[in-house]
């Protein structure tokens, strides 16, 4: 990691930090099955988005990757009790609960210059009227698959990406802030 | 580089996609009843039309899901996406569909 | 010093006089200012002479202003970030810039290649064809000679070190061509509010604007200019491109523009481009509604001797005098089909330059312009043409004739002029280019005498002079109208904006003239070109028709029209009209060639954009990764995986390494970094309906907690992937894959679930990058794992050979399989990614009392083919099916699975089809190269066509066994244990090999079970 930190130039507009103790929750179920979605809504706290490349904020961070399947961010700490709470919550319901947090890393990008870098290698559109706060998205960032989400605040966004590709990214990601 | 309406995730590049070929070959339910033509038929030959095409295609970078596409094979034109109907159906997947454009 | 720019006007021009800027052509060093092109400065230093011809070595001058250039092509820098193939009026002027003449040997003046120019008359069309076939062992002798003498630039040997960026974008109205019409039409639509880009090709915005002497809305044109762009540049969703070249319109009106950043004020910034600053972006815009307004070409005309220097279009002598303040000649000829050039003819008068005569082809008195022109005392010739120019490497004068409209009759000469300008005007073509490769027809309009954009095929309208009008007025109001409906299109609210007026004068119509006659036939007479890149001649088309082209594609590869940098944006019209004649055709019938991207000639370096280097290809990395680097491993490319190799100790090299791992792992233990095996979890009610279908064994009859080997077909029946599987739980599965297939796999299984069976329910869901695995093999890795601390017993009768088990490995939770990819008795730990680096030190350090040695790939691969194992894509290619493997016994005969039918076809069921062996060399030293084809009867390889009876798989040097070990694919291989076969490559003498069994290290298998 410190060596894509040391990377990046002073003056950068563009900041990339590691979100470190991210844990993660992948969830399949489907949605038209009304009690399961409102089972898990009820251990979430918050909502499942259910609305194609949106998630939703509270405790954890649910993105929508599918129309059956969620992303839960959460802290690295609580993965495995959420998912066991999880599971027993909707044991009487055909889901899928696996604890992936050992397959993903999250980033964010930040600074005025955030969208620009990731235009040099995603091709959707992310001017904020199209790609806005509550927005998500997976989609190709450079050559990794990833799932960007836009953050709150503007010109900030989170990049969940597979583990084996986290240097690729961080390295193509430090070189599209630097010019 | 096409565009393509995932019936899901709305318009996006092709690069996020993965072909899967033309859409409504039906796999044969007993195949040990069928000849080896019969078998070749289905497991080889492909209507390659000059014009609209249904096809399949995989969202691979994105939702992941499977659909259906009419495209036409000499402008590239898309006419519309579709989400694949029910298995079973008479005419085989990818065709008992509602209109998703 | 003291000739300083000596046709560089006094007053004028969009130049910055207060920044000279020194640079150097061919290494004579020269003065010109900023806002110069390296055309215009040798114009202003008095250089015309640029080039020798590809074909002819004629001297050549610059002949136009823009990408329509064919002879000014430059080498531009040197070392490393030289770009070969610039056309000098394209190449901003920079301070020290260096530029050489590509073409001309030893120098341009005097050219060695020239006298085959003397030979002309044998180089027509085709010659290369003709000349050079016979006698064919020759052609390699030719061909060498013939590569010398051809091409322009040199490209640099060394890595490109500029830097080059690609840059997405999303618009609402995208405007190719930032002139009248472009600006008009970008304003109208960036008002609505509209999100708009606005590229244009030169450095700055105003086109044809900021090289005309007319005014809009009543102040000079470039003032209107500026106060647009300040507008536009106020607009928070409008982007603007200057030297931004639209260079492809492709499918879904997806378009790439190519932006140049490191000229103009970024050059003197940086002075030579800084290290890491971009030199050039590629923009790929996918756009809802296309504004094409890129102009028009101006067309020359085909009369003898048209190709020498000082022989201009009349629009760059005007863009030269307007734009730059340079003159290119001080006695000059106008000669035109058309009232444009009158224009050149007043600005050459206005620049104090005698103009001697316009020679207008059309009869009659002329209109307001011709009017103008003869109120400065400019002679106005009509009904006569120039039919010849006399002057090699300058024009010194030309014949002019009297023309009856007949362009095939041979005419007189009456007049001579001297001069040393001649400013032609054949009328002009649209730039449709993008238009045709959007897919857009294209119309021959017969007043106008060009083809015109007519129906589109995607989200594009054409404005201005590309789309045929040919008045600033005209152009303005299209410009405005392609914008108002481009708004509508989008369902915006339009914006009030009122046409900006402009005082036109009213035009004549042009006279189809394309090919003026000569004092001789149209095949004997002086050359009279048409394509000056490629020397395509009048007298070569007329060729190729008479020896059977009629095509007018087959035309242009014949004759080479239309194939240099420029790709015919110069001749190629004149082109078709000389075809259409010739065939007695009209130019319509002939139609044009067709037009593809790129517009213009871009670096590769634009096209690769970040992806060079360490960026060119993701490197994925496990998370181990570190330890084995840290550990001094090689590393394997394994598809985008970089996986360790082998682990050197101090002094070993590959096979000393593999060795002392194989050893390790046969006699004590090893461990390995499988972490990039494909993993998924399958589960849900039908999971087992499911999996029966897509593996051949019988999924199950597999008990809760069992593992077994499975391998998946495609519907051909040969053989896609494979690996261990087990049953966690009644409905709950997890799959293991083939690295290379991890995704393609869960892919093709998510296909059949939501394609074919959506009735079955079952959730897959990808665990690859969740877990990684470590396996631990060998004899002491059950040891190894006691020490570690585990809360199970590991012992055979609890824990057997293909069983899977939830553990507490030294405290931490994992997942733990007794599979074994190396025959021998072996674990592998399935552990979180997040701690698996934790786990593997631990099991290094467990292991020091075992001597436990890390292994790489290489060790995996001989370990397995000691055991006849196989490895997909290795000892499979997509035609090899589970029986040609020898394992009929993972084919369930109760079930139906993808691919059995296939296996029933009767290719599929012959005996002679390849089947898995083993070879062992016969002197039992020799490692077989991989790849190698097997053949029956000892003949060297080359020395006659021989039956090749199979292949080399996998070919290793066994350290436990001590000889080499192969697995190879041979046609009806099995029956034919004991055979002698040869392997051959292509540099070796026959090896000759025995067929024995694929098995090689304990048989019976009766290691793993221990």
């Amino acid at each position: 990691m410190s060596e894509a930190m040391a990377e990046s130039a002073p003056d950068a507009r563009v900041d990339i930090n590691e979100l470190p103790g991210r844990g993660f929750l992948n969830v399949r179920l489907d949605p038209r099955d009304k009690h399961a979605v409102k089972s898990a809504e009820q251990v979430l706290g918050q909502a499942m988005p259910l609305v194609a490349n949106t998630y939703s904020s509270g405790t954890h961070r649910v993105y929508w990757l599918g129309p059956d399947e969620w992303l839960i961010e959460t802290d690295a700490e609580n993965a495995a009790a959420l998912s066991g709470e999880l599971g027993e919550a909707l044991a009487d319901f055909n889901v899928a609960i696996n604890d992936v947090s050992g397959g993903h890393v999250a980033q964010r990008l930040s600074g005025p210059e955030s969208r620009t870098v990731l235009a040099k290698g995603c091709t959707i559109d992310l001017h904020p009227r199209e790609f806005g706060p509550g927005q998500c998205a997976r989609t190709a960032l450079a050559r990794a698959t990833v799932l960007l989400a836009a953050g709150s605040e503007p010109d900030s966004y989170t990049i969940i990406a597979a583990r084996s590709f986290t240097d690729y990214l961080r390295h193509w990601l430090t070189h599209a802030a630097k010019k | 580089m096409l565009l393509i309406e995932c019936p899901w995730c709305g318009p996006r590049a092709e690069t996020e996609f993965s072909y899967g070929g033309e859409a409504g070959i039906v796999r044969p339910l007993d195949p040990d009843a069928l000849s080896d033509e019969e078998w070749a038929d289905y497991l080889f030959y492909r209507a390659n039309p000059r014009g609209a095409h249904r096809e399949l295609w995989n969202h691979a970078h994105g939702c992941r899901r499977w659909f259906g596409v009419e495209r036409d094979t000499v402008s590239y034109r898309i006419a519309g996406s579709f989400r694949l109907g029910p298995a079973g159906s008479e005419t085989g997947k990818g065709a008992n569909t509602e209109r998703d454009d | 010093m003291a000739a300083a720019q000596p046709n560089r006007l006094p007053r004028g021009g969009r130049i910055d006089r207060s920044r000279p800027l020194k640079f150097s052509l061919d290494g004579k060093s020269y003065t010109g200012f900023a806002g110069d092109t390296l055309a215009s400065a040798l114009i202003a230093n008095g250089v015309l002479l640029v080039g020798r011809s590809f074909k002819l070595r004629r001297p050549r001058g610059i002949v136009g202003s823009g990408a329509e250039e064919p002879n000014a092509i430059m080498q531009v820098g040197e070392g490393a970030g030289a770009q070969p193939n610039l056309p000098a009026t394209r190449v901003e002027l920079r301070h020290g810039l260096v530029a050489h003449t590509t073409r001309g040997w030893p120098s341009v003046r005097f050219d060695i290649g020239a006298i085959s120019d003397s030979f002309g008359r044998i180089l027509g069309a085709g010659f290369y064809y003709k000349t050079f076939m016979y006698p064919r062992f020759l052609w390699k002798y030719y061909e060498r000679a013939i590569r010398l003498s051809t091409g322009f630039g040199h490209a640099p040997a060394a890595p490109d070190p500029d830097v080059y960026e690609h840059r997405n974008a999303h618009c609402d109205v995208l405007v190719a061509g930032g002139g009248p019409a472009g600006l008009v039409a970008a304003l109208a639509a960036a008002r609505s509010g509209a999100r708009v880009i606005l590229a244009d090709d030169g450095n700055e915005f105003g086109g044809s604007l900021l090289s005309c002497a007319e005014q809009v809305d009543g102040a000079p044109a470039a003032d209107w200019v500026a106060g647009v762009v300040a507008e536009l540049r106020g607009l928070p969703d409008c982007t603007l491109l200057p030297r931004g070249t639209v260079l492809g319109y492709h499918d879904h009106d997806f378009l790439t523009v190519a932006e140049r950043c490191d000229v103009g004020e970024a050059a003197d910034r940086q002075d030579h481009a800084r290290p890491g600053e971009t030199a050039e972006r590629l923009w790929r815009i996918r756009a809802k509604r296309v504004i094409l307004a890129q102009g028009g070409f101006e067309r020359s005309l085909a009369f003898c001797n048209n190709d020498r220097p000082g022989v201009m279009l009349a629009s760059a002598v005007s863009t030269y005098i307007n734009r730059f303040a340079a003159l290119p000649g001080r006695r000059a000829v106008v000669f035109t089909n058309n009232d444009s050039a009158y224009r050149t003819a007043l600005d050459l008068a206005g620049a104090r330059a005698a103009v001697e005569a316009i020679v207008d082809s059309r009869p009659g008195s002329g209109g307001e312009l011709a009017a103008r022109a003869q109120a400065q005392g400019i002679p106005v010739l009509h009904g006569r043409v120039v039919c010849d120019v006399t002057g090699k490497k300058r024009v010194r004068g030309v014949r002019i004739a009297e023309w009856g409209g007949d362009s095939w009759e041979t005419i007189k000469s009456t007049i001579y002029i001297d001069c040393d300008l001649l400013a032609v005007s054949g009328g002009w073509s649209p730039a449709v280019h993008l238009h045709a490769q959007a897919g857009g027809s294209l119309d021959w309009d017969e007043t106008r005498l060009c083809f015109l954009p007519a129906q589109a095929r995607q989200s594009h309208d054409s404005a201005g002079a590309g789309n045929g009008r040919q008045s600033l007025d005209e152009c303005l109001a299209d410009g405005l109208r392609a914008g108002a409906e481009a708004v509508a299109k989008l369902g915006l609210a339009p914006a009030a904006i009122e046409a900006p007026a402009a005082n036109s004068a009213g035009q004549l119509p042009i006279e189809a003239l394309w090919r003026v006659p000569a004092e001789r036939d149209a095949d004997r007479c002086p050359k009279q070109f048409i394509d000056f890149q490629n020397d395509a001649t009048v007298a070569d088309i007329r060729l190729a028709v008479r020896e059977g082209y009629r095509n007018v594609e087959h035309v242009k590869r014949y004759t080479a029209l239309g194939f240099g940098t420029d790709q015919g944006k110069l001749g190629n019209i004149n082109g078709m009209a000389v075809l259409a004649d010739a065939l007695g055709k009209t130019i319509p019938e002939v139609g044009t060639t067709t037009f593809r991207p790129v517009y213009t000639p871009v670096r590769f370096g634009t096209v690769a954009g970040e992806s060079v280097g360490g960026l060119y290809d993701p490197v994925r990395k496990t998370a181990l990764h570190e330890w084995h680097e840290a550990a001094g491993a090689p590393m394997e490319v394994v598809g985008q995986w970089h996986r360790p190799w082998y682990f050197p100790r101090e002094g070993e090299d590959l096979h000393g390494a593999v060795a002392r791992e194989c050893l390790a792992v046969r006699n004590s233990v090893g461990a390995m970094d499988a972490s990039t095996l494909g993993k998924i979890d399958a589960r849900g009610p039908d999971v087992v309906e499911f999996l029966e279908r897509i593996y051949t064994h019988n999924v199950g009859r597999m008990k809760v907690g069992r593992c077994a080997y499975g391998i998946m077909l495609g519907e051909d029946g040969m053989v896609m992937d494979d690996g261990v599987m087990a049953r966690l739980g009644e409905n709950h599965f997890y799959l293991t894959t083939t690295t290379g297939g991890a995704a393609n796999v869960l892919n093709w299984l998510e296909a059949w679930l939501q394609t074919e069976w959506p009735e079955l329910e079952v959730w897959l869901t990808s665990l690859t990058e969740h877990y990684s695995t470590i396996a631990v093999a060998g004899p002491n890795s059950r040891v190894l794992l006691e020490k570690l601390g585990c809360d199970i017993p590991l012992d055979k009768e609890n824990f057997p050979f293909l069983t899977v088990r939830n553990a507490k490995l030294a405290g931490m939770p994992v997942q733990l399989f007794r599979v074994s990819f190396s025959g021998e008795l072996a674990f592998e730990i399935n552990i979180a990614s997040q701690f698996a680096l934790d786990m593997w030190r631990m099991v290094m350090e467990a292991g020091r009392e075992f001597e436990i040695a890390p292994y790489g790939t290489e060790t995996m691969h001989v370990l397995r083919a000691e055991k006849g194992f196989i490895i997909v894509g290795q000892e499979t290619d997509g035609s090899v099916t589970p029986v040609d493997l020898g394992m009929n016994w993972l084919l369930s005969k109760e079930k139906d699975f993808l691919g059995k039918r296939s296996l029933a076809r009767p290719d599929c069921l012959q005996e002679d089809r390849k089947q898995l062996v083993g070879l062992l060399s016969a002197d039992r030293r020799t490692v077989l190269p991989e790849g190698a084809q097997l053949i029956e009867e000892a003949v060297r390889a080359g020395a006659t066509p021989v039956p090749m009876c199979g292949h080399v798989t996998s070919s290793y040097h066994s350290a436990c066994l001590g000889h080499p070990v192969a697995l190879a694919l041979v046609a009806g291989g099995r029956a034919r244990k004991g055979e002698t076969l040869f392997a051959v490559g292509p540099e070796r003498e026959p090896i000759a090999v025995e067929v024995v069994s694929p098995v090689f290290y304990d048989p019976k298998g009766e290691r793993q079970h221990v």
